[in-house]
């Protein structure tokens, strides 16, 4: 018993791990809100900064502060006043000129503290001057220095301004694609099966692994529909993944309505096994090639970098490809409980 | 006989079919003109849209062409079928429905072009990649048709379910080709319309390829 | 069986609710606390799919077992 279901135990001990890794592990500390968002050159000025997951007060007393414009020049904080975890104050009195040919220019912001790390908030913050001496600006931004910076708490998920803790769905929407892809493939691999031996089996497996893949994929649809909803402003927001996905679902749910337009059990198995194969060809352009090739609210689609980069670091690896393995290991589980329903009908309809 | 003397013998007996039910191809003509003039009268009246336009050719196309192929395997009932099992390959069969429906369907998009552009006004601009947004596209629904006639004859409900087992296969080729059509209108500047050409070639030659292999399957009884 | 069914519908009905009033009453409530609720939601959804999913699994193994009785 334990032996045969090894791989049963192995997916649940993944799916706590995904569970409690995915839920427990923080986002990495990261600045919600900065009032002001404009500055005038050559005055005096108070920022409020809120920020998450932040512990300013613990570090209190070494804590700094940078506005950075390009070409690394800086201008530190003159006075930090901490409210509290949440909230502080920072001073800056701004130079009269800037180091930049045009009026107008845009700054970050970076805040550095022993307990929190470094915190970057790109290009946030605009800045504006009365005349151009860029000579002088250069001069005056070039006094301060931006140095040692900490590193920070090492286990944190990265912090994104628009997903904010929703992140984490990247455990439980993401890879239950994968399930879904992957149960497809193997169904096809009966289906292939079936058309060579004839083999009913095959085919009852077939039908076992597109329940379940149907049923991965709805919740994924849906899933997403909710995380779109919260990230992107809408629940539909005919991104061409969606529309894909959904034009998916529909291909397999004619998988299903095929299956029941035959009496005959072996006219079924055959002409369903034909359309599966048909089907997964169809779903290879309109799932990897087509969402490349467009725009997309994705990533890695229209230039967007796929599960690289800055989306997902070394933290977010390490639980998002077990959870892969781990969503994909219970979709097979499922299909198997699916699939032995399926050939007990078939024995009793035998008998 | 050779495979390509039964393509030719098998194309002039679809062809010789066809003229024969004058009234087939005659009702397909009327529904592609009533239904031009019906989008005209509920859509173009001081309306001037190249994607209106291009979006609702394809959506013609597509309905008369599902029209034009429902038919194909449904004159092939039980008895000629055995009587071509016992004497053809099945690949000649299937290859010569395929020509033929691309035929058709490429002559059917070009009257429906005509009948837009007399009753609607043309929009099209650059035409040699309308003509080839056409073919390309006549080229996949023929096949993908074909091949879901062919699997959906084999059940009672025929029409229905070639309905319901096609229209999901063909939203990508559709949307393509109306990405690209639309680009033949000169409304857009794409620089990517080598892409759409692509990404078309590339499904037509995978479902042709998909249809020459699995048809075998579905045609012993 | 049926009430099995109704109570799970009424169980259903009563979280969406529930959802939909928390909703009303503080603005937005899948947005607070740095949108952790839409990995709660996500999380809820998928788990009751795949029971759902069970459950329709689970009467047709019912109706199995009656079948394999009446032929003993």
């Amino acid at each position: 018993m334990i032996r045969q279901s090894w791989w049963k135990i192995l997916a649940v001990v993944i799916l706590v791990y995904t569970i409690l890794a995915g839920m427990l592990i923080p986002l990495k500390p990261g600045i919600a809100e900065v009032t002001p968002r404009a500055l005038q050159a050559g005055t005096e000025v108070e920022l409020t900064v809120t920020g998450y997951n932040s512990y300013y007060a613990k570090a209190k007393n070494d804590l700094r502060a940078w506005l950075k414009l390009k070409g690394d020049l800086v201008l530190k904080a003159a006075r930090i006043e901490v409210l509290n975890d949440r909230t502080m104050k920072l001073h800056f009195i701004l130079p009269q000129y800037l180091p930049s040919d045009s009026k107008d220019d845009a700054c970050s912001l970076i805040l550095d503290s022993p307990i929190d790390g470094a915190i970057v908030l790109p290009e946030g913050i605009a800045l504006t001057q009365d005349s151009v001496n860029l000579l002088e600006g250069k001069k005056l931004w070039s006094v301060d220095k931006m140095d040692q910076l900490n590193a920070g708490p090492k286990l944190t998920f990265p912090y994104r301004s628009v997903l904010y803790e929703s992140i984490r769905n990247q455990y439980f929407h993401v890879p239950l694609w994968f399930a879904m892809i992957f149960l497809f493939m193997f169904s096809v691999n009966f289906s292939v099966r079936y058309l060579r031996k004839y083999d009913p089996d095959a085919d009852q497996r077939t039908l076992a692994l597109n329940r379940a893949g149907f049923v991965f994929g709805l919740l994924g649809t849906v899933t997403g529909a909710i995380w779109a909803k919260y990230t992107w402003g809408a629940f539909w927001s005919w991104d061409v993944k969606q529309n894909m996905t959904a034009v998916a679902l529909l291909i397999y749910s004619a998988y299903f309505i095929l299956r029941g337009a035959f009496q005959d059990e072996e006219k079924k198995a055959r002409l369903s096994a034909v359309y599966n194969i048909f089907a997964f060809a169809a779903l290879i352009p309109l799932l990897f090639v087509i969402p490349r090739m467009t725009d997309s609210l994705h990533p890695g689609n229209g230039g967007n970098p796929a599960f690289g980069g800055e989306d997902l670091d070394n933290t977010m690896r390490m639980v998002f490809y077990p959870a892969g393995i781990g969503w994909t290991l219970l979709g097979f589980w499922v299909a198997s409980v699916a699939y032995r329903v399926e050939k007990l009908q078939q024995r009793l309809l035998d008998a | 006989m050779n495979f390509f003397a039964q393509i030719g013998i098998l194309l002039r007996k679809e062809l010789v079919l066809e003229l024969r039910m004058g009234y087939a191809i005659s009702g397909i003509l009327l529904y592609v003109l009533s239904t031009v003039f019906i989008v005209y009268a509920a859509f173009f009246q001081g309306v001037n849209s190249p994607m209106l336009w291009v979006t609702l050719f394809w959506i013609i196309m597509l309905f008369a062409s599902v029209n034009a192929i429902v038919k194909s395997f449904v004159q092939e009932n039980g008895a000629r079928q055995l009587y071509y099992y016992g004497l053809l390959d099945p690949l000649a069969v299937i290859v010569s429905k395929m020509i033929y429906n691309i035929s058709l369907l490429f002559f059917l998009s070009l009257l429906t072009w005509a009948a837009m552009a007399f009753i609607v006004g043309n929009k099209v601009e650059e035409f040699s990649a309308f003509l080839l947004a056409l073919f390309l596209g006549s080229a996949g629904f023929s096949i993908l048709f074909t091949f879901v006639a062919a699997i959906s004859s084999k059940a009672d409900n025929n029409s229905t379910l070639l309905a319901i087992l096609s229209f999901p296969l063909v939203i990508p080729i559709l949307m393509t080709l109306i990405k690209l059509s639309v680009v033949a209108t000169g409304m857009l500047e794409d620089t990517g319309i080598g892409k759409d050409i692509g990404i078309l070639v590339a499904i037509d030659l995978v479902l042709a390829g998909l249809t020459l292999v699995l048809y075998p399957f579905l045609w012993r009884d | 069986m049926i009430w099995n069914r109704l109570s799970l519908v009424c169980i259903l009905t009563l979280l969406f609710q529930q959802m939909a009033f928390a909703q009303q009453a503080s603005g937005d409530f899948l947005r607070s606390i740095g949108h952790i609720y839409v990995v709660v939601a996500v999380i809820l959804i998928i788990f009751f799919g795949i029971v759902l999913f069970l459950i329709y699994l689970d009467r047709k193994l019912t109706k199995l077992e009656n079948q394999i009785k009446e032929n003993e």
